[in-house]
């Protein structure tokens, strides 16, 4: 069954989860990901529509299709959500507990792949003090 | 814990109520059943016919299963009871109780037997801070069950109280209208049920059930993990008992994660510890790698599938950082509390190199140490890319989270433990000293690991020309010449931070340490000032802060002090070594085997018993792993390619001792030895085996 898309007539430029799996299909390999290998199935609500993508991840290799099907792992939220969690001003794990975010499946595929979200916009290093090296 | 609570656990779901069984906990009273970081019921109140019930006896069967043995009423001198009520808890996804009554009269008896409960949903960290909940309650009664709820936007938590015989259900608890015939009997199964109520399903049962943990599996599972463990034969017969205490409370620390499941890594300690921390999961895996090198395993898998991957401000988290804890409660689902996880701790991530090497050296498990090639090469690049923050190639710390992160992020983690000798506090970045002797042996030893399963030759020449670098500027940065000791750190304008300290054992530990330097740094370790005759304190006595109670200030670590025992051995120091096992071994013995986290730094002359630091934790993971370590060290047990190398150096009080399977790459070996290092004994009355000598 083709879910109809919610992100059809849509500017890419305003979608940052298109962006995100464009992005993602268009790296190829992600080291990040090495130690993982298995599907993510996405399913991202947007009003009455479901958005749907499948990740397969093989030893870094990443495959992006946007598709229903069967996966190891499915992950569920709200579009509007995600886009802020693929943006880096929501955390996952923190997300599971609090309920907006339900991963279903192998736990530890969706662990290792949330390593590739950005952080926090604005959170830096910390400057180094002394800047003094003792030789 | 007082002796008035019993606790009882499987996994990080545990119990805690009185001796008759009862749970009445107020916000800020530790009582409760707790899973995931959230307690699940506050109240579970038994009464007959309106009636309390007093405690004849508690049994801890198991770690997961206790016995009350109960008659009605209380504060009787004279107890003359017609009735007993025997309550059987086990722990598992929540806890099932059977409830028995026996009717010990020549007639039948009417009861109304009546369990009460609620559930305030408290966060852990609310019921150590005494916070306030946001959320709504809802209680109601479905399907015969009680459902005691809590809600607070998409977060939901429920918990589920039922029982196999019929019983009046309200939105307060259940009600049996019972009828026990003449020196007959009654029993009815109770299950209480944590749910997680946002998507369904209750909290831990996946892995509980893939585990096996449930019912008499677990009493199996427990017997195998005796078992598979090695076998001790000691003619000190002290020595037997902790071992197999450490061996018991090591099962129950077991910590599974729901990524995955069936396997388990050590948690920190019971009851408010049982989570997933990069520092204690590691140095505990160290200590018990000789005896279930499992758990170094899982912790290296469980902890890089968490290490930090970008910069997060509020969690302190950099590329490459471990872990510090993690957390599952409503806070931290909410970003009240940054554990999800958290990442201030600036040595578990050297650390976590150091415990792959180890891990190897004794397994020989090369594909775990390809599989995790990543993640070791990014903890090895935190340490001069992001840890270095005084910018004089030091690992320093400086929260990122001001709010609730942590200030101390090295072991002696409270506000005091790192001063000036006159006991002023030093500012931050502070680079203290154990961090580089950590970040020296990961350096060595990823070296080692580069060049023997990576097969990255240039990377294994850098790594140790950057160690040579370290060890060389350290050996004259953190010197103070005056005492012919190390500094306990470096303050933000890079001055010695002065303090006499046990700090300086882990050094031994790393090797960083010159050799022409070694003799004076174990002459304070065993000197009157660090030494208390029971082990190393934590800090040395005269110095400003210095207080035998204080916690890291003074007190002695049984933890810190198998490290440093390490730490002798590594440098030759056999007999040293030995005396300090001697010392720990015989504080264990006051403790029914089960070491605390700390005890006093009074001199053991003094008190002659160790006195026990005030703490709400025990079994801690690192005390109980502890003796385990330090048999390795007075064993000199050392893998030597395909070998274990034995060279015993034990302490005379010991007589004989065999430790017969130790697993490894060589299979099983046996190792033993007699004691020979001439400790002083004193006349306690007990067996001790004496340490100043």
């Amino acid at each position: 069954m083709p879910a109809a898309s919610a992100t059809r007539g849509k500017r890419k430029a305003d979608d940052p989860t298109h962006e995100f799996f464009d992005g993602l299909a268009a790296r190829g390999h992600e080291p990040l990901l090495e130690n993982a290998s298995g599907s993510i199935r996405f399913d991202l609500t947007g009003g009455k529509n479901v958005d749907h993508w499948v990740v397969k991840l093989k030893k870094g290799a990443v495959a992006v299709s946007q598709k229903d099907g069967k996966a190891d792992a499915t992950v569920s939220s709200d579009r509007a959500f995600f886009d802020r969690l693929i943006q880096g001003r929501e955390n996952a794990m923190a997300a599971t507990l609090r309920g907006v975010l339900n991963v279903k499946g192998d736990l530890g595929l969706v662990l290792t792949f949330q390593r590739i979200f950005p952080g926090p916009p604005g959170s830096q290093r910390r400057a180094r003090t002394a800047a003094r090296r003792s030789r | 814990m007082t002796g008035e609570l019993v606790q009882i656990l499987e996994g990080n779901t545990f119990v805690v109520s009185d001796r008759a069984g009862d749970i009445e906990a107020s916000r800020t009273d530790p009582t409760g059943l707790f899973s995931f970081d959230t307690r699940f019921l506050s109240r579970w109140v038994l009464t007959i016919n309106g009636e309390r019930l007093n405690a004849l006896s508690t049994d801890d069967l198991q770690y997961f299963q206790t016995r009350f043995f109960l008659v009605p009423g209380t504060g009787t001198v004279y107890v003359d009871a017609k009735l007993s009520v025997i309550r059987l808890r086990e722990v598992g996804a929540g806890f099932s109780e059977t409830l028995r009554i026996l009717n010990h009269e020549g007639e039948p008896v009417d009861l109304t037997v009546r369990i009460e409960a609620a559930s305030d949903f408290a966060d852990l960290f609310e019921v150590k801070d005494a916070l306030k909940k946001k959320g709504t309650y809802a209680n109601r009664v479905e399907d015969g069950a009680l459902i005691l709820g809590y809600a607070r936007d998409t977060y939901k938590r429920a918990t589920r109280v039922s029982s196999s015989k019929r019983a009046e259900v309200d939105d307060k608890g259940l009600t049996f209208r019972v009828r026990i015939d003449a020196h007959d009997e009654w029993s009815t199964d109770l299950h209480v049920t944590a749910i997680d109520a946002t998507w369904g399903g209750p909290i831990g049962e996946e892995e509980d059930v893939r585990a096996g943990h449930t019912g008499k599996s677990m009493t199996r599972g427990l017997d195998k993990w005796i078992r598979r463990a090695p076998r001790l034969e000691c003619s000190w017969g002290p020595l037997q008992e902790t071992y197999q205490r450490s061996l018991v409370d090591l099962a129950a620390l077991r910590f599974s994660t729901r990524s995955m499941p069936g396997h388990s890594l050590p948690a920190a300690g019971l009851p408010w510890f049982m989570t997933m921390f990069g520092r204690d999961s590691i140095l505990t895996s160290l200590q018990s790698l000789p005896f279930t090198p499992e758990l170094a395993a899982t912790t290296l898998r469980a902890l890089g599938e968490r290490q930090g991957t970008r910069l997060d401000d509020f969690r302190d988290e950099d590329p490459g950082r471990i872990l510090h804890e993690m957390r599952y409660g409503e806070m931290t689902a909410f970003e009240e509390r940054p554990h999800s996880p958290y990442y201030g701790n600036a040595d578990a991530t050297p650390l976590y190199v150091v415990l792959m090497d180890e891990y190897e050296r004794w397994t020989g498990d090369t594909k775990l140490v390809r599989e995790l090639e990543y993640e070791a090469r990014a903890a090895l690049n935190w340490i001069d890319e992001y840890a270095d923050l005084q910018g004089n190639g030091y690992i320093a710390y400086k929260r990122r989270n001001e709010k609730t992160g942590l200030g101390n992020q090295c072991w002696k983690d409270s506000w005091d433990s790192i001063s000036f000798r006159d006991g002023t506090l030093p500012g931050f970045p502070r680079a203290t000293c154990e961090l580089q002797g950590y970040a020296y042996d990961a350096k060595m030893r990823g070296a080692r690991l580069a060049r023997l399963v990576w097969h990255d030759e240039g990377f294994a020449d850098e790594l140790e020309k950057s160690a040579a670098d370290l060890k060389r500027r350290f050996n004259r940065d953190f010197w103070v010449e005056r005492g012919s000791y190390f500094a306990v750190a470096l303050d933000p304008d890079g001055r010695q931070v002065d303090t006499l300290t046990s700090n300086i054992g882990h050094l031994l530990w790393s090797g960083i340490v010159d050799r022409s330097k070694a003799k004076a740094v174990v002459g304070h370790l065993m000197g009157k000032r660090l030494y208390s005759g029971w082990g190393v304190r934590t800090m040395a006595e005269g110095e400003a802060r210095y207080n035998p109670i204080g916690y890291h200030v003074g007190t002695v670590w049984p933890f810190d002090n198998s490290f440093i025992a390490w730490g002798l051995r590594r440098y030759g120091f056999k007999e040293e070594a030995a005396k300090i096992a001697a010392g720990i071994l015989d504080a264990a013995q006051y403790f029914d085997g089960r070491l605390p986290e700390a005890f006093g730094g009074y001199p053991r002359e003094m008190t002659r018993y160790p006195v026990q630091y005030p703490t709400a934790c025990s079994p801690q993971a690192w005390s109980t792993g502890a003796p385990l370590l330090l048999l390795r060290t007075m064993l000199g047990l050392e893998p030597l390619g395909d070998h274990l190398i034995v060279d015993p150096a034990l302490p005379a009080g010991f007589g004989h001792l065999e430790l017969l399977d130790i697993p490894g790459r060589w299979r099983r070996i046996d190792a033993f030895g007699r004691g020979r290092v001439q400790t002083a004994r004193s006349s306690s009355g007990r067996w001790e085996l004496g340490a100043s000598g």
